[in-house]
């Protein structure tokens, strides 16, 4: 297993420096220099200005020789500094991913209450008019686009009834609910239906069946035996999932001004301000990565038939 | 670290009180400090992260909100437009406008105690100015005598300033400027005290001492808040408000919660999304809590004069007289903007010449098809017409393109980019065309349209013929030169007025610039608690006299 783990994060260090320099070389032949034009202004640098720029962020060197500093830079933990404000990108970014994080926290584990349960009943109950409910239910969320959801629920709950914050981080637990829900929502209904599907493999079974004729109450059937051979690729899903959100939900952070790293991403782009774009790339990756082996882990741990090769 | 000298204090504020109201002259709009309405209360609203609030760097509208309530300059300027007093009592300049000498106001205090003197604003304007701050403001100050060298690192100190005494500024100018005073009133030209240290001092950055109405409560939370306090050391007049909490929203769509905020009670001031205008109106004004203002800007499309379709007189001309403005104001804008017949904003009385485009009032088809024939542009011909995206400029753009093609039959080739790469494409060579164009003055003066924008001078190629001025429409007559370098030599304010004048007419009649509409602003101000409300010269609320009712 330790053999398999170390394969695992050479691998991750092989798919980071191909993701950060193939982003390099496209941000490096993107038309527009970041430098001479001032975000948000209507007129360019003084070009004694963007000179200096230039020198000081070694935009004029080869893009071999700037990405093997970046390589260098990125080893001892620094991302540079930002175009636009000239702050350490570690800095302006760490607040970011840990604001991302806390609602993905909150918004998986939304998500796993709502699919698995609402999954569990649907195939427990099958055919029965929770289950039609469930399924209908979960078909309209998957059709409906996020940004929908989440003005939708702002609208109700924050401006209509007043019980929830419209927007920001600043009343505790609460301003949590809103944005976390609307990530949340179409990624349950996905769950749910996956829950339901692999529950109803599952409890078709031989095995199954035997034990209920051992006698074993439902409910032991469900959790000991069922369960835990259907969860397995749900597992599987909710943790690409929480990759996902981690790596930010730029429309819900913008409906609900939550400074995360989807809507950073966003602004940066436009802004061309590199480093930034290049920070939360290679911040991505690792999570991506690193929450596959997890999940793998997991996997193995949960199904000892499998054998990690 | 603050020292309350209470009798002492007030009767000194008291003192300059008075004599700055009766230098000012009256302001408009805004209650007078002092009088109507209690002191108190927290006013909020929601502002966009800044770039920076430190004065050195201080430069878009957000950054620039913050900066004028901690700073208080040489100068200000009022609602009229007009240069008043601000740190500086009175200024003279010597003959041919080459020097100009700031007397200050004395014993005014900085937010920790320290007081502002003739060198408080030297080490401000150096810190700015030096090569390694690399601030995208310095270039305001780029008139003084020494700019140069200080920027190239060559100096570390600014050889044009000097301070013969605590209370007197003497500025020596590399080329005369009679309207050098009119710059003094820009952020980057700000008092700093002793503590501020060099540009890269990332705390005073984050947390900047100055002698304005409001101070710093606590360090900038980036993308969080910025909260300031009253500053009971200022020294200019009583501000009333406690606290001004600032939210910081993201830029894609702050306009719609700083709406919804306001509509929700939690800010106290808002912008709107232009597509809720009707809407707010209709709910808000006849709450009294509607503002309107015609603000310092413009709205113009920018043709590039120097080669391509639009290099002709005629062809320019064409498009103003097949445009119809009023039908796109009232389409797109549901009648929510001015349309503008000149190139210089109604906010400057003394030069505004209204109706002065001809072509702008009202549209005109067969003259229109008249002049594109002459110009050579016959139906069918390629006109390009580009815009930015991410501001909005969709559908009044596809409108032009469509009066374009129907009124004068060209084939519009029409392209939304991305503001920087807009922006690259009109400084190349080959530019031609039209563009999505729009100004403000940095200072307060009709020649912050008109020499930036059409003067030779401020084309500025290199030598592989890009343009890095601000004339990127690459618009070169002689005879507006002259006049505008007359208009600059002169110290009479009405000749100057009168010369400006004769400058735009000529400007107007070669459509150096296609006038479009004014920069109608609207906001949401929260009249039920506060008064006082009102959009300043800047387009800020003047926070240092709003009062709680």
């Amino acid at each position: 297993m330790v053999t398999f783990i170390i394969r695992r994060v050479i691998q991750m260090v092989i798919v980071l420096l191909g993701a950060t320099f193939v982003l390099f070389a496209c941000l490096f032949v993107l038309p527009g220099d970041p430098i001479a034009s001032l975000a948000g202004s209507e007129r360019a640098r003084d070009p004694a200005v963007a000179a200096e720029l230039r020198q000081r962020y070694n935009l004029d060197d080869p893009l071999l020789v700037q990405y093997g500093a970046f390589v260098w830079n990125f080893a001892h933990g620094d991302l540079g500094e930002d175009y636009a404000q000239r702050r350490p990108v570690n800095e302006i970014l760490g607040p970011k991913v840990v604001n991302s994080a806390k609602l993905a926290g909150v918004a998986i584990l939304i998500d796993v209450a709502l699919g698995i349960f609402a999954g569990i009943i649907a195939a427990v109950l099958r055919y029965s008019f929770w289950d039609v409910f469930i399924t209908l239910l979960t078909t309209i969320a998957i059709g409906f686009p996020v940004f929908v959801i989440g003005l939708l629920l702002q609208q109700t709950f924050a401006l209509q009834f007043g019980v929830l914050p419209l927007f920001g981080m600043n009343d505790g637990i609460k301003s949590y609910i809103l944005p976390a829900t609307t990530i949340a929502l179409v990624d349950a209904a996905l769950v749910a239906r996956l829950m339901r599907g692999t529950l109803l493999e599952v409890l078709r079974a031989d095995y199954v069946r035997t034990a209920i004729a051992k006698g074993l109450p439902r409910r032991t059937v469900l959790s000991r035996h069922a369960m835990r051979n259907a969860v397995i690729p749900v597992l599987t899903y909710l943790g690409i999932s929480f990759g996902g959100f981690l790596s930010g939900a730029l429309i819900t952070e913008a409906i609900f001004n939550w400074d995360g790293i989807g809507l950073a991403l966003v602004v940066a782009i436009q802004q061309q301000n590199n480093p930034i774009i290049v920070g939360i790339v290679a911040y991505s990756v690792v999570i991506f990565v690193v929450i596959n082996l997890i999940v793998d882990l997991a996997y193995a741990a949960l199904d000892p038939r499998i054998r990690l090769s | 670290m603050q020292r309350r000298l209470r009798g002492t204090a007030i009767a000194a504020s008291l003192a300059v009180l008075a004599t700055v109201a009766a230098a000012c002259g009256g302001d408009g709009g805004g209650e007078p400090p002092g009088e109507a309405g209690r002191a108190g209360g927290t006013f909020r609203l929601g502002i966009v992260e800044p770039t920076a609030i430190d004065p050195y760097n201080s430069q878009e509208s957000e950054g620039g909100l913050v900066t004028k309530q901690l700073f208080v300059g040489l100068t200000g300027v009022n609602d009229a437009a007009e240069l008043v007093p601000g740190v500086a009592k009175e200024w003279t300049a010597n003959a041919d406008c080459s020097e100009w000498r700031f007397t200050l106001t004395p014993d005014t205090k900085f937010s920790n105690g320290e007081t502002v003197t003739a060198d408080s604003f030297i080490t401000g304007m150096t810190r700015a100015g030096k090569k390694s701050a690399a601030s995208d403001v310095a270039y305001h100050m780029a008139g003084i005598a020494g700019f140069d060298k200080l920027q190239d690192g060559s100096a570390q100190t600014f050889s044009g300033l000097s301070a013969p005494d605590p209370n007197t500024l003497v500025v020596t100018l590399s080329a005369p400027d009679c309207e050098f005073d009119k710059k003094t009133s820009h952020t980057v030209m700000s008092p700093v005290p002793s503590a501020a240290g060099e540009a890269t001092n990332a705390g005073f950055n984050e947390m900047p001492v100055g002698n304005g109405p409001f101070k710093m409560a606590e360090p900038w939370q980036h993308n969080k808040s910025i909260t300031l306090v009253r500053n009971d050391q200022h020294s200019f007049g009583m501000t009333k408000l406690d606290r001004v909490e600032l939210t910081i929203l993201n830029p894609n769509n702050a306009a719609e919660l700083e709406y919804q905020g306001f509509q929700a009670g939690q800010f106290d001031w808002a912008r709107m999304p232009p597509e809720q205008l009707p809407a707010a109106k209709a709910r808000y004004e006849p709450m009294g809590q509607w503002l309107h203002e015609d603000t310092n800007g413009m709205n113009y499309l920018l043709p590039i004069t120097e080669d391509g379709e639009m290099a002709s007189k005629e062809a320019r001309l064409a498009v103003s007289y097949a445009i119809d403005r009023q039908a796109i104001i009232d389409g797109v804008f549901k009648g929510f903007q001015t349309k503008s017949t000149t190139i210089v904003p109604p906010v400057f009385k003394e030069a505004y010449q209204q109706g002065l485009c001809t072509s702008c009032d009202k549209p005109d088809p067969t003259l229109a098809k008249d002049l594109a024939q002459q110009a050579g542009l016959p139906p069918g011909t390629n006109v390009r017409l580009a815009f930015n995206t991410g501001g909005g400029h969709e559908l009044w753009t596809q409108a032009v393109k469509a009066q374009l093609e129907e009124t004068l039959g060209w084939r519009v080739d029409y392209a939304g980019e991305p503001f920087d790469e807009m922006l690259e494409e009109q400084r190349q060579p080959k530019a031609h065309g039209l563009y999505r164009f729009a100004w403000g003055a940095d200072y307060p003066t009709p020649d912050n349209y008109l020499f930036p924008l059409l003067a030779t001078a401020s084309i500025n190629k290199d030598d592989g013929g890009t343009v890095n001025g601000d004339n990127r429409g690459r618009y070169s007559n002689p005879r507006f030169d002259q006049l505008i370098n007359q208009e600059r030599a002169s110290q009479d304010d009405a000749e100057r007025v009168r010369v400006i004048k004769e400058a735009e007419k000529l400007a107007l009649d070669d459509m150096a610039l296609i006038p479009l509409w004014n920069r109608s602003q609207y906001r949401l101000f929260n009249a039920q608690q506060f008064t006082g409300g009102g959009l300043d010269f800047n387009e800020y609320p003047p926070l240092a006299t709003i009062s709680l009712k």
